[in-house]
């Protein structure tokens, strides 16, 4: 079986796109991806609305726009965005930078992305954690979109607050109410017109990885006597 | 039975999985907690002063708060709210000896949901929220946006706060 390991760590968010259309053959494939996600119970209960219209994507990426707008503009204000951008050391790139952010420019890409995929969970009896099963299929649609030589980029901002998720709903007119389906994203796809910087700085494994409990960051080592063998090699748990 | 204490006690422990579930998503998604009493309250306001007023003394009267007093500033975004006697501090308090971040103003929800409903306001946004029990009182900032042009228009809000007590630009309600 191929490692895909390359595909997983040369992804990126992509949000600027050529106005290129994206083929119906890889349009498929991304979605076929999706459906082969890890799902609790068999459940399934993803469901996918494929939007290219100009009209409806302008919409969503307004709200998108509104949704990081209003809370990064109050983040701004309150002085939080500040510390959290320090780390630009070009005073009038970390502003330039700052603005693109709290105007919410940042999530208004759906405009300008050929294709936009929102993604929703099904909520009906039998659902569980549904989320979490949206989730994986999101990820799955990146990597397909990736190894397709595809862009993309998973946005939260437009369903993020429950008045948001009411209005993205009437714009594809999904039932609005919450007790069936659950809106959890769109992602933006479409060929990439920006080369951004990669890898982005992760975190390295000794920050993220334990050891057979919380807190222990040491790789246990074998005891001696389950390593070395005197006069002869004996294997052990053999009658 | 004491069923104020139990209603906070029973919203705390709700606020506290929804924290756990969301992190600091979660005062994204209660915004329509405590809608259904201000809407039942048929409040009459065409500024958004006199809305923000008289939300407050529908609360004030209802017994939901003793008093409160608000300013708005920073190019009409922020709306910082004073709110003394609240029936839901119980809850706050429980929540941040749990140490979770206070993220769901319910006085808040029904300001915002006044300024959306009936001034049609583009949308709001619960910025901070702080309870102190020892004082019975609550200050909170929220963003208000009138238009979406309202949208990244900054200041510093410590010093909007600042010149609101330095002229004493609150406007009171109740006690």
């Amino acid at each position: 079986m191929t490692d895909i390991l390359d595909v997983i760590v040369t992804r990126k968010s992509i949000r600027r796109f050529k106005p290129d259309p994206v083929p119906e053959e890889m349009i498929d494939k991304v979605l076929e991806a999706a459906r082969w996600a890890p799902t609790g119970e068999n459940y399934q209960p993803w469901r996918f609305i494929v939007i290219r219209d100009q009209e409806t994507r302008n919409k969503i990426g307004d709200l998108a726009k509104l949704g990081s707008g209003s809370r990064m503009t109050a983040w701004y204000c309150l002085g939080h965005m500040q510390e959290r951008f320090m780390k630009i050391e070009d005073p009038a790139k970390r502003a330039s930078v700052l603005e693109f952010m709290y105007s919410g420019r940042v999530s208004e890409f759906a405009k300008t992305s050929p294709v936009v995929i929102a993604v929703l969970g099904s909520l009906k009896e039998g659902s569980v954690d549904v989320p979490y099963d949206l989730s994986a299929a999101i990820e799955n649609i990146l990597l397909e979109a990736h190894s397709l030589g595809l862009g993309g980029c998973w946005v939260h901002g437009p369903v993020a607050s429950s008045r948001d998720a009411v209005k993205f709903k009437k714009i594809l007119n999904i039932p609005t109410a919450m007790s069936e389906y659950k809106v959890i994203a769109y992602i933006a796809i479409g060929w990439a017109l920006e080369q951004r910087k990669h890898p982005r700085p992760k975190l390295p494994l000794e920050e993220l990885v334990f050891w057979e409990e919380f807190g222990k960051t040491t790789r246990p080592k074998l005891p001696l006597e389950e390593l070395v063998y005197y006069e002869s090699f004996d294997e052990k748990g053999k009658a | 039975m004491d069923t104020l204490a139990y209603y906070n006690d029973l919203m705390a422990r709700m606020e506290e999985l929804f924290f756990h579930e969301l992190s600091d998503c979660a005062g994204w998604k209660t915004e329509f907690i405590g809608v259904d009493f201000i809407q039942s309250a048929a409040v009459q306001g065409d500024s958004r002063d006199e809305l923000i007023r008289n939300s407050l003394q529908a609360m004030v009267d209802a017994g939901l708060i003793r008093g409160a007093a608000f300013a708005v500033a920073g190019h009409d975004i922020l709306l910082t709210l004073k709110v003394r006697g609240c029936q839901h501090m119980r809850k706050e308090v429980k929540l941040k000896a749990r140490g979770i971040k206070l993220y769901n103003c319910i006085i808040a929800n029904m300001l915002n949901d006044q300024l959306i409903e009936k001034l049609g306001y583009t949308t709001t946004y619960v910025a901070a929220i702080d309870a102190d029990e020892d004082d019975g009182l609550c200050q909170v900032k929220v963003a208000i946006y009138e238009t979406p042009e309202k949208i990244g228009c900054v200041s510093d809000w410590s010093e909007e706060c600042r010149k609101i007590d330095e002229e004493d630009r609150w406007i009171r309600v109740g006690a």
